[in-house]
């Protein structure tokens, strides 16, 4: 019983300690926003590296999805011969929620936990102390242009998945549900609104930040060399994906 | 140059360092020794303000850098330059780029062009002329350790630190490394202090050595003068003793 509370105790002291080390890191990112003090050439350099490198991986990730909405739907889109519904259903779907979530999780498990172990290697391999020891401030120089670089990015990322989710949608409904692309773009058109794509827009910066955040934090924070690493890296992907999931909960429920 | 007067560090109710007392002067180069997890390499980064003080006063210069704000700490760790034990070099930057790093970050006055020559010039200097383009990981330890050499100096700076320099070398790579140390230090006239497990081949480069057990000073002073202390853990320390304190 004693240990039991002890445990208890232990979890939730360690959660007030991780709660903390993530409000300061985002304090301390706020002040270097204002005025912006951080540096414009890694700022580009993570643009690049963040945004630019995912591309191919969140066409792939958006097409198959767009597919999938659209090979779920299949099936009672014959049934009920809801050929009109179809674009709409993929639309709102893939814009709303879909998307986002699973272009998140993906730009999670790629450009983030590549951010912690990157930022973890630098940590125990003393290259944040060089940095320090050298009057650059890591801050300024690694996590501030990280943080902007991924919300940025995971919103551009979005609007590029939605359109190639849709372009997906419409080929295998082509392909799979019989429905024309007429039929498809008709329905598309007429029933889902600026709205639906912001709701989505919304939900990806959100996710962005919410990716940077523990991302960076994880990485900042290692301990302990490769197994710390290691150890850095899932705890900040099973963060992000947490995360992810609740704020879209809550996103969800304020939005709508 | 620097001054340390009763300088104490205290880490998780850990106490580290324990009223440290001691002067480095111009010129002058130091080798720190002490058995493992005595508190050297803590004692070379309260020096570069990379941890802070718990309790007495560090001069680098005039300033007291005890208590001292992160903003106001980032001009006095550009008066020093420091080699890490493992290097601390950038990964995601080439050999030059590492090099030119210092110089680029600071108002040096200096065009992009003239740092990278600059940059060329101290990894010639260091005999790593040709290998500007590669990338730390293609380096072997000795190359890494001499890229970190080079980026130590390379802003002239009137404090060096070099924590284990030799650290994993060959001897005749050290014996390279000290030859370099010492030219650089030649030229600079910086306050040079050296943290080393290699004893042998640090008391060959130093002119001065202090001694730190449990976060405390036993010996400073002359390294000729060392073999006279009459210190127990000195003693065992420096023959390498099976018996005695440690």
């Amino acid at each position: 019983m004693y240990n039991l509370i002890a445990k208890i105790g232990e979890g939730a002291l360690n959660l007030c300690h991780e709660t903390g080390g993530l409000l300061h890191l985002l304090f301390m990112v706020i002040k270097s926003l204002f005025p912006p003090r951080f540096d414009p050439g890694e700022f580009l350099r993570n643009l690049y590296k963040m945004g630019v490198k995912s591309v191919p991986i969140i066409i792939l990730t958006a097409f198959f999805t767009g597919g999938i909405m659209v090979i779920q739907a299949s099936v009672f889109v014959k049934r009920f011969g809801a050929t009109s519904l179809v674009g709409w259903g993929a639309g709102y779907a893939v814009f709303r929620e879909v998307g986002p979530i699973l272009l998140g999780l993906m730009f999670s498990g790629r450009v983030g936990s590549n951010n912690t172990a990157e930022l973890g290697t630098m940590v125990v391999t003393e290259q944040i102390d060089g940095l320090k020891a050298l009057g650059i401030d890591p801050m300024q120089y690694l996590i501030v242009p990280r943080v902007l670089s991924m919300i940025i990015m995971l919103f551009l990322l979005t609007i590029i998945g939605d359109v190639i989710a849709i372009v997906g949608a419409a080929l295998f409904g082509i392909l799979i549900a019989d429905v024309s692309f007429a039929a498809f773009w008709t329905s598309f058109s007429q029933n889902v609104h600026v709205a639906d794509v912001v709701h989505g827009l919304i939900k990806a910066g959100v996710f962005g930040f919410i990716v940077s955040l523990t991302s960076c934090y994880a990485g900042m924070t290692v301990r302990g060399g490769a197994v710390g690493v290691g150890r850095a890296v899932n705890n900040a992907v099973v963060t992000a994906a947490l995360g992810i999931v609740i704020s879209d909960y809550f996103l969800t429920y304020s939005l709508s | 140059m620097i001054t340390l007067k009763n300088v104490s560090c205290k880490m998780s109710g850990k106490q580290i360092l324990d009223g440290i007392t001691a002067t480095f002067n111009k010129g002058e180069i130091w080798g720190i020794i002490g058995p493992p997890g005595c508190g050297k390499s803590m004692l070379m980064k309260l020096i570069c303000g990379l941890y802070p003080v718990t309790d007495g006063d560090l001069y680098i210069e005039s300033e007291n850098i005890a208590g001292m704000s992160e903003v106001r700490l980032v001009p006095v760790r550009r008066k020093i330059g420091m080699l890490f034990q493992n290097n601390a070099l950038f990964d995601f930057m080439n050999v030059w780029e590492n090099v030119a790093f210092p110089l680029s970050r600071m108002n040096s006055g200096l065009s992009p062009e003239e740092i990278r020559l600059k940059a060329f010039e101290r990894l010639k200097a260091v005999g790593l002329g040709g290998s500007e383009e590669k990338m730390p990981s293609e380096l072997s330890g000795g190359m890494r350790k001499r890229v970190g050499v080079a980026r130590a100096i390379i802003t002239e700076p009137p404090v060096i630190i070099y924590d284990e320099p030799t650290a994993g070398l060959d001897p005749v790579t050290t014996s390279k490394i000290y030859d370099l140390l010492n030219e650089i230090q030649s030229r600079s006239q910086s306050v040079v202090l050296t943290i080393s497990s290699d004893i042998i081949g640090l008391r060959s480069f130093v002119k001065n050595i202090l001694f730190i057990n449990e976060g405390k000073i036993l010996y400073c002073g002359p390294e000729q003068e060392i073999d006279h202390c009459t210190d127990p853990v000195v003693y065992q320390f420096l023959r390498g003793l099976d018996e005695g304190p440690l």
